[in-house]
């Protein structure tokens, strides 16, 4: 059988030019899908932190891509210059090469060190929040399983104490300083869009800072970031997420005036709030930020891991300005709401609210009716209609 | 004469049957059941390494749930690990020292039995959590305080915690018995430096093994105490440390990660210099770098914990430390560039392997400074731009220096060749099917996914390159079955010669497979090439080697006798920790039987009295 029968009996899809287009069109589908900056990217920084990082990693990774190159290249060469060729005679039994061993041992020392050291410069400068670019606003974040809690001790410069959830609202061009703390487990706080993480540990107090640069923000303010825990913290870990809204700082002063409890105007949402005293109240706060003992007693009730104990929830205070809900990972709409309320398992698995509520004691859907349900979510989202 | 347990009887060359492997004492059975045990936890951890990839295909899934997700990561990475890296590493320690050095069988025999059913029993133990339906879920890394009350409501952490104690007896009893091998029943004329570098790789892994073993010990010991009777060592609301833990899990968990690529870097440089017809390049500076990764490896363990908080400080020496332990590393690649350098390369298939695992290691080496780098970490630590890494180095890496190692000493063996086609089509499918699953996780890591995620919300933009990698997880899978096959088929394979690669260790001029005594003389070594020499000398004294060193009658070698108190004592061990978990009474009687395993033993006569 000629080669040219072969190629004819051959699949179609094994002809070598065929294949050769495949090849190459597999390789292009690979990079856009590679190259693509998502939403919650490290490939595109939006402040400095964030920034500087990302420019340590390139220079890492293209030095990284010149060495990849340099030696794969050199053990591919050989292994195709030296291939045994048949009645080839023994080859020159070669030791060593002190010179040569000296120069591969000196040489990346070398460029190890630069790198090192360059790298260290970089570490010392990112530890601390600039001072001279504006005041720095201090938040503490607290790690629960599972969600960011953020308090604001002093939001406004006059002393205005916020507790909020899932949302960590900051104006733009002014360094954050972040206070991590946890009750439970280790979490880890990552923005990537501003920053690398930082572990959320019980019995220590981490700091980091973070900015947001108008520089580098190319969407229209108020923007919105992603951030997720980056530890593992048990089965709803994948969903605990959070966003970051970029706010200007006028927008920012503006929320901070507006934070205040759902002022129960219509009846049915008085009926909302006396369902929710019975209900809710026990884990919830919704009437401004946290009691330092109310939380207290919620995270030592919830240590003794009983059925039915109380958790620390997050604050639901300003729930109508935010985003989502459930820890990020629903958009903030009455009919998401509604869903979230009526059975929160199908949506998070594991949460506490389904594993501890009462409510959901009888394994299914909440024992609420409809219309109680649309009470607590007009007492919550403060509706009028 | 009278003893207080009668003695088994002599083994004789080729004895089968079941008995004859629960009571062997020889380091190449030993060796096999190793290797074999290894293979089974491989497919289990790769079909668990399966469900992980079809969980994470797509997005917004939920084929498993969390719960059983975070079950199956925790268990692919505990068992790769500790019940197949590491016991393979062991089996080629058991079939291949023993025969590289010219000795006739490790140290101590026995313990060496021992710390294979320990091994076996303490996987069982952890493997039993599946049947009770309370698996371990908290990473192998197994990070306090999630592992405490009130976060981890059922056994799996105790099975977890309980299990790897067993197995850490058994790496420890190991690594003595392999160090106590090799300084002392080497040939003459083996000197440390003739050793074969794959010697001189095992007796650093056991040294690491022997040191590294007790400090996650002293962890899972407290974690267990915690868990169960009432201490708190890392319970943060009773003034315990959560960061204790992971300053033992990690000092113990770095020196591990050498533990796992030292031998199959051992095996690499044995496979070279066969297939290049040279010997190894600068020999001194590859067991040198070695012994400087051996070191440094104990200098490294915070980079780890980059992102906990310790201070630009500390964060800064485990910068340098970890950047510079690349330098050695190098070294070894660029001597393994030298050794085939100018060769006559032939490509085989443990040579396919052995250069695939130059090609991979080199990507792993390369990208893990990019995370030795504490700021650009930050980005990178936790997300799958490491589990891209970590594979490189522990798949790329480390499988693939034990299939060439498998490949490589198969003949040796078992006297047969596995079919070469077979071999290459394996290598070709799991070498591309490695680089589709885990090249695109490095972008999807710096794209912001995190690891340990059971599920992602599409607008992540996660999902083709997901899908891409659970794709490239099909061809792996397929790839193994090529070898899994490849091992059934040999059975009816052709015999091979004694020598089939022409190669130079000493374990080469013996038959294949090797009479249980090994070794009818005790050769004397010539040089780091041993069989080279030999094979040279006697070409140009005009009669070319052909044939083995000759066998002899079994029966006239002192040879230790098979003995069934180390499965014994390995029972008690098991039940020991067996009982922990369900009643004291096990522990007891666990105890009682492993007390009477270690007298029987003692009082066992060394090997038959004369005559039988």
């Amino acid at each position: 059988m000629s080669s040219g029968d072969h190629e004819r009996f051959a699949p179609r899809w094994y002809r070598p030019r065929r294949l050769a287009v495949f090849g190459v069109i597999a390789v292009l589908f690979l990079l856009t899908a590679a190259c693509s900056q998502g939403i919650q990217s490290t490939w595109d920084p939006i402040g400095p932190v964030a920034q500087k990082q990302l420019q340590l990693f390139e220079v890492l990774v293209w030095t990284m891509v010149i060495v990849f190159v340099l030696v794969e290249g050199a053990l591919i060469y050989i292994v195709i210059r030296y291939r045994r060729r048949p009645g080839q005679p023994r080859p020159p039994q070669i030791h060593g090469h002190t010179a040569l061993e000296v120069t591969w041992t000196i040489v990346p020392t070398v460029l190890i060190l630069g790198l090192g050291i360059w790298s260290v410069f970089t570490l010392f400068e990112l530890d601390q929040p600039p001072t001279d670019q504006g005041e720095i606003l201090e938040v503490t974040v607290t790690g629960h399983q599972w969600y960011f809690e953020f308090e604001y001790a002093d939001a406004d410069g006059n002393g205005k104490l916020i507790s909020t959830a899932n949302d960590l609202r900051i104006p733009v061009d002014r360094p954050i300083s972040l206070i991590l703390e946890s009750d439970d487990v280790l979490h880890s706080f990552w923005v990537p869009k501003l920053g690398g993480k930082v572990d959320v540990v019980p019995t220590r107090q981490n700091t980091m800072w973070l900015m947001a640069d108008s520089d580098l923000i190319e969407q229209q303010l108020p923007a919105t970031y992603y951030g997720q825990c980056a530890e593992l913290c048990g089965i709803a870990h994948a969903q605990m997420r959070f966003r970051v809204t970029v706010m200007s700082e006028e927008d920012y002063q503006g929320w901070v005036r507006e934070y205040s409890p759902p002022p129960a105007l219509t009846p049915r949402a008085q009926q909302g709030q006396t369902l929710f005293a019975i209900h809710c109240s026990l884990c919830h706060t919704v009437n401004g930020p946290e009691i330092e003992t109310v939380a207290q007693t919620r995270l030592n009730s919830f240590l003794t891991g009983q059925d039915n104990a109380a958790v620390p929830g997050p604050n639901l205070t300003d729930l109508r300005t935010r985003g989502t809900l459930a820890a990020g990972i629903i958009d903030l709409s009455v009919e998401n709401l509604r869903a979230w309320l009526k059975n929160p398992k199908d949506i998070k698995p594991g949460n506490l609210m389904y594993e501890n509520a009462v409510l959901y004691d009888g394994g299914g859907d909440a024992a609420l009716s409809d219309g109680e349900i649309d009470a607590i979510i007009d007492y919550l989202l403060n509706l009028t209609q | 004469m009278a003893t207080i347990t009668e003695v088994l009887p002599r083994p004789t060359y080729g004895a089968t049957g079941l008995w004859s492997w629960i009571t062997t004492v020889d380091h190449k059975r030993i060796g096999v059941l190793y290797g074999s045990t290894a293979l089974v936890f491989m497919l289990l951890s790769g079909i668990e390494a399966g469900l992980i990839r079809m969980q994470l295909a797509t997005p917004d899934s939920d084929i498993l749930g969390p719960s059983r997700y975070n079950q199956m990561f925790t268990m692919h990475a505990t068992v790769m690990i500790f019940m197949v890296i590491m016991p393979m590493g062991v089996a080629f320690f058991n079939f291949v020292v023993p025969l590289a050095i010219g000795a006739r069988d490790v140290a101590f025999p026995r313990l060496n039995a021992l710390s294979y059913w320990i091994f076996l029993f303490g996987a069982i133990l952890m493997h039993f959590s599946f049947i009770v339906n309370q698996v371990p879920d908290a990473g192998w890394f197994s990070y306090a305080n999630l592992t405490e009350q009130p976060f981890s409501k059922n056994m799996g952490l105790d099975f977890w915690a309980l299990g790897l104690l067993v197995l850490g007896t058994s790496s420890v009893a190991g690594g003595l018995n392999f160090v106590v091998t090799i300084i002392n029943l080497r040939a003459p004329g083996m000197s440390l430096m003739r050793m074969p570098v794959f010697v001189w790789m095992t007796l650093l892994t056991s040294i690491l093994l022997i040191l590294a073993m007790p400090v996650i010990t002293v962890g899972l010991i407290e974690l267990v105490m915690d868990r169960n009777f009432g201490t708190h060592f890392f319970v943060p609301s009773e003034g315990g440390d959560p960061i204790l833990w992971q300053h033992l899990f990690w000092v113990f968990g770095h020196p591990e990660v050498y533990i796992l690529i030292l031998p199959p870097m051992g095996i690499v440089s044995e496979i070279l210099p066969t297939f290049s017809k040279k010997p190894l390049f600068g020999y001194p500076f590859v067991i040198f770098s070695g012994i400087v990764i051996a070191i440094m490896g104990w200098a490294v363990w915070s980079h780890h914990m980059f992102t906990v908080g310790l201070g630009p400080i500390a964060n800064s020496v485990f910068t340098i430390t970890t950047m510079l332990i690349a330098v050695p590393t190098g070294v070894k690649i660029f001597n393994w560039l030298g050794t085939l350098w100018k060769g006559s390369i032939e490509l085989t298939t443990p040579m396919l392997y052995a250069l695939g695992f130059i090609f991979l290691f080199i990507i792993g080496g390369l990208s893990g400074v990019s995370h030795a780098v504490s700021p650009s970490d930050f980005q990178q630590q936790d997300t799958y731009y490491i589990v891209a890494h970590l594979h490189y180095v522990l798949f790329g890496g480390s499988i693939m220096g034990i299939f060439a190692g498998i490949y490589y000493w198969w003949p040796k063996l078992t006297g047969r060749m596995l079919n070469e086609t077979l071999g290459k089509l394996n290598f070709w499918l799991i070498f591309i099917g490695m680089n589709v699953t885990f090249f695109p996780m490095h972008f999807v890591g710096m794209n912001g996914m995190p690891r340990r995620i059971y599920t992602y919300s599409s607008e992540f933009g996660w999902g083709d390159l997901n899908l891409l990698a659970s794709f490239g997880y099909l061809i792996l899978f397929v790839g193994f079955l090529v070898f899994l096959f490849n091992l059934w088929q040999n059975r009816t394979a052709r015999r091979v010669s004694h020598d089939p690669w022409d190669a130079p260790g000493v374990e080469w001029t013996i038959a294949s497979p090797p009479p249980s005594y090994n070794f009818a003389e005790v050769p004397h070594i010539r040089g780091r090439d041993h069989y080279w020499i030999v094979k040279d000398e006697a070409r140009e004294a005009g009669n070319p080697i052909t044939e083995p060193e000759p066998m002899v009658d079994p029966s006239t070698i002192h040879m230790p006798s098979p003995s069934y108190w180390p499965i014994v004592t390995a029972m008690g061990v098991g039940l020991i920790a067996g009982g922990l978990l369900s009643h004291y009474g096990v522990s007891f009687l666990g105890g009682l039987i492993a007390f009477i395993g270690v007298i029987g033993w003692s009082n066992e006569p060394a090997a038959a009295e004369e005559g039988h």
